[in-house]
């Protein structure tokens, strides 16, 4: 009941910040019903789907300090749980999606013990290490469709088909990943007005401090690293049966980790609009960009260098991402 | 303070707006236009490849779209498709940078947003794979012309067909090849005891298409009773092949295989180099090994190196078509047709030939037009007997009438490195260069 409560409570945020998230969610459950093409709504479930990757990321990445680049194995456990419960044994979504989380946060568990005795750039280094190392396990690993991957053939599951999550049209997934986008929101907030939320900042602020006052650093990491971990694996889940082909090198890769730690930094890592900010600048940035000065305009590559460029000039400006500039101009305008 | 507050809220707002279909790119086809989507790698490790494929397809529909009598095709005698009252092809580029997520939506957004008649791709097999199953989905004809993994004929689609001969059949070839030298079959070198040629070593790139090759050496190596001593896959984006290579060498091999994109198979070659390796024979699965940068960037240093192709710009020798299509790109793009240029010229022409057949941009007609095509062999730059796809059987869409051929490097008379054809013997057009000189 409490940590219901705790979900629910916004009244640390001032009003005007409130307003503009309803307006956002609003326009979120509105934009299926406005005219919409294809592209936008593969870039709108793009944009939910890294938000929710990044809302994951921000507990531990965000609260806890701790640079965490090695995501995309949870993904792929996530998504290759699901994937071979439905083509071995026909298991619907429902009940692999689970599954999965519990594989991943179990996995988390593994791993999370050695990993947290590490500090700063050692654990990052560390995530990314463990996360190459699963993938290439992946690659050669038959069971799974080694490097080739799993495959969810039209043919044979076809579409509508709620159990199994398989549908034609998008907006289905649109708004099935809305829902988690928005028990996602109501999650980190629980969190932040957590035990476990304070007692992860306290441990960014000053780990010594908060080990001095008798909190178990270590164990609470690991548990943050855990739920971090769910997040992650439900949206694997989902891109399994979204994008109905899962390969090691497409589903794990090191530029998912690192998109992921990049939009919760870039839009304000510790707080709770951060990575959809991020997620919701970066991602149509990428998907427009190259669509307007892509292949299209024959300037093969300049969309990247634009990307590249917008993102050193925000970490230029302001290291604490969007959230931070805004936060300072708040800040500035008060002293005044 | 609220004015500034909310202008960064304002930000966020308007970019989700931006992706309203208000704002969302779209291509109007004029009526007069048959438009087919094209997804190709035009950025990433095989963008050299990619581009290839884009400079072939656009001169096809070059040809498709206007007059050009001295061509002895069908497609160039009318300007665009006289069955649609010449309406003209127009090709919508879009880059996947090798990734299948990627080629998926972009799929989607053809067909949803641009109205695409069909699409044609992808290159990268794992990519074709996502794409075929988006196509299948929506009912939407896709015609694919350079991706070679067996598997994708073999699931059932009945909106996919494959102009380009599979990995089954160029593997194959490449053991037929070994068998014939040991025979004394190959121009210019006296019979080569099996025995010289017995250790094998290969490496392949890991997603669907190496994957796939690597599975395909195995098994012809057993088949033809050759000893695959190691046979490894590798990361195509790799920095450093150093240990796969000197895990490769480490098996003292007579004969080193490889699938390779292009930044791989460039550096795969710089690493032998690098470890001073001497096998007697090298051979690589087309792809990376046939770009024109392999080439101009490795130079000498790939003279006696074999790969596995379907256009060899020798053809012209003997096929007058090759030869004119030939100087039709050169005037465009300056090289030479290659492989991957061939096969995106002989993917458009395809289309070109189901729509006339069709007579209708629905999807149904095409269908039906596709699985009742038979373009002739002397049509086609590409040395094949013909365009003919199957409708039965355990493979569906496969064009049943493809080959391939083996090219090895040579300097010819003025210095320059070109590709000779050593395979099919009887197509030969110089003498082998057997064993590899080594570097």
């Amino acid at each position: 009941m409490e940590a219901l409560r705790n979900a629910l409570d916004f009244s640390d945020f001032p009003r005007t910040d409130l307003v503009v998230a309803a307006v956002v969610a609003a326009v979120l459950v509105a934009f299926p019903l406005m005219p919409y093409s294809s592209f936008a709504m593969a870039t709108m479930i793009q944009f939910l789907m890294f938000s929710i990757y990044g809302m994951g990321w921000n507990t531990i990445g965000g609260y806890g300090g701790q640079v965490d680049l090695g995501k995309a194995q949870y993904v792929g456990i996530g998504a290759y749980t699901t994937a071979v419960m439905l083509i071995r044994w026909d298991v619907p979504f429902w009940v692999s999606m689970p599954v999965g989380m519990a594989l991943a946060v179990g996995w988390s568990f593994v791993i999370g013990y050695p990993l947290f005795k590490l500090k700063g750039h050692y654990f990052a280094i560390a995530t990314i290490a463990t996360s190459l190392v699963i993938k290439d396990l992946f690659e050669v690993w038959d069971f799974v469709g080694a490097a080739r991957g799993l495959h969810i053939s039209p043919v044979k599951y076809p579409p509508p088909d709620f159990l199994r999550l398989i549908f034609k049209e998008d907006v289905y997934y649109y708004y099935f990943l809305l829902g988690f986008f928005f028990l996602g929101i109501l999650i980190i907030n629980w969190f932040r007005h957590s035990r476990l939320g304070f007692q992860l900042r306290a441990i960014r602020d000053n780990e010594d401090l908060a080990r001095s006052l008798g909190i178990n650093v270590h164990w609470a990491k690991i548990k943050t690293y855990a739920l971090a971990t769910a997040f992650v694996s439900a949206v694997g889940s989902f891109h399994a049966v979204y994008i109905k082909n899962i390969e090691p090198e497409d589903t794990m890769s090191l530029d998912i980790s690192v998109l992921i730690a990049l939009m919760a930094m870039l839009g304000g890592a510790g707080s709770l609009w951060g990575p959809i900010i991020g997620a919701g600048i970066l991602i149509p940035l990428k998907s427009y960009l190259k669509e307007w000065l892509g292949a299209k305009a024959g300037l093969i590559g300049i969309d990247l260098i634009l990307y590249a460029v917008i993102i050193m000039l925000v970490s230029a400006v302001e290291p604490k991402g969007i959230w931070g500039l805004l936060d300072r101009l708040r800040r500035a305008k008060r002293s005044r | 303070m609220k004015r500034v507050w909310i202008s960064g809220w304002v930000v966020l707002l308007a970019l989700g707006l931006a992706c309203s279909g208000v704002l969302a790119p779209s291509q109007v086809s004029a009526q007069q236009e048959v438009t087919i989507g094209v997804i190709y790698p035009l950025t990433g490790g095989a963008a050299s490849a990619g581009r290839e494929l884009q400079y072939g397809a656009e001169l096809a529909a070059e040809i498709a779209n206007n007059v050009m009598a001295e061509l002895a095709m069908d497609m160039a005698k009318n300007a665009g498709i006289k069955s649609l009252n010449g309406a003209k092809i127009k090709l919508v580029f879009k880059d996947h940078e090798g990734n299948p997520t990627l080629g998926a939506d972009l799929a989607k957004k053809l067909i949803l947003d641009d109205k695409v008649v069909g699409i044609l791709g992808c290159y990268h097999s794992s990519v074709t794979k996502a794409v075929s199953a988006v196509c299948e989905q929506y009912k939407v004809p896709m015609i694919n012309d350079s991706s070679t993994s067996p598997i994708l004929t073999q699931q059932g689609y009945k909106w996919f067909w494959r102009t380009t001969p599979h990995d089954g059949t160029f593997t194959k070839d490449l053991f037929e090849f070994l068998k014939g030298l040991s025979e004394g079959k190959a121009k210019g070198v006296k019979a080569v005891p099996k025995q010289e040629l017995m250790n094998l070593a290969a490496a392949c790139e890991k997603t669907e298409w190496g994957s796939a090759a690597s599975g395909l050496i195995e098994k012809y190596a057993k088949e033809y009773g050759y000893d695959l001593k190691r046979n490894l896959l590798y990361a195509a984006k790799s920095a450093d092949l150093s240990s796969e290579v000197r895990s490769l060498l480490a098996v003292k091999p007579d004969g080193m295989l490889f699938a390779s994109y292009t930044s791989d198979a460039i550096l795969m070659l710089k690493t032998l180099k690098a470890e001073k390796a001497k096998p007697k024979l090298i051979w690589g699965q087309d792809a990376g090994f046939e770009t024109p940068e392999f080439r101009t960037t490795l130079g000498e240093d790939i003279v006696g190196v074999l790969t596995r192709t379907v256009f060899s710009p020798k053809l012209g020798q003997v096929k007058k078509i090759s030869g004119q299509v030939n100087e039709l790109y050169k005037k465009k793009t300056g090289y030479d047709l290659s492989d991957a240029s061939a096969r995106g010229f002989t993917g458009v022409q395809t289309w070109v030939h189901v729509l006339e057949k069709a007579g209708s941009t629905k999807p149904e007609a095409i269908q039906a037009a596709a699985n009742e095509i038979h373009i002739p062999g002397e049509q086609l730059v590409v040395p094949w007997k013909g365009i003919k796809f199957s409708t039965s059987g355990e493979e569906i869409g496969q064009n049943l009438l493809g080959s391939g051929i083996i090219g090895q490097y040579q300097k010819n008379q003025a210095g320059e490195v070109v590709l000779e054809i050593v395979y099919p013997f009887e197509l030969a057009t110089a003498n082998l260069i057997y064993p590899f000189k080594g570097f």
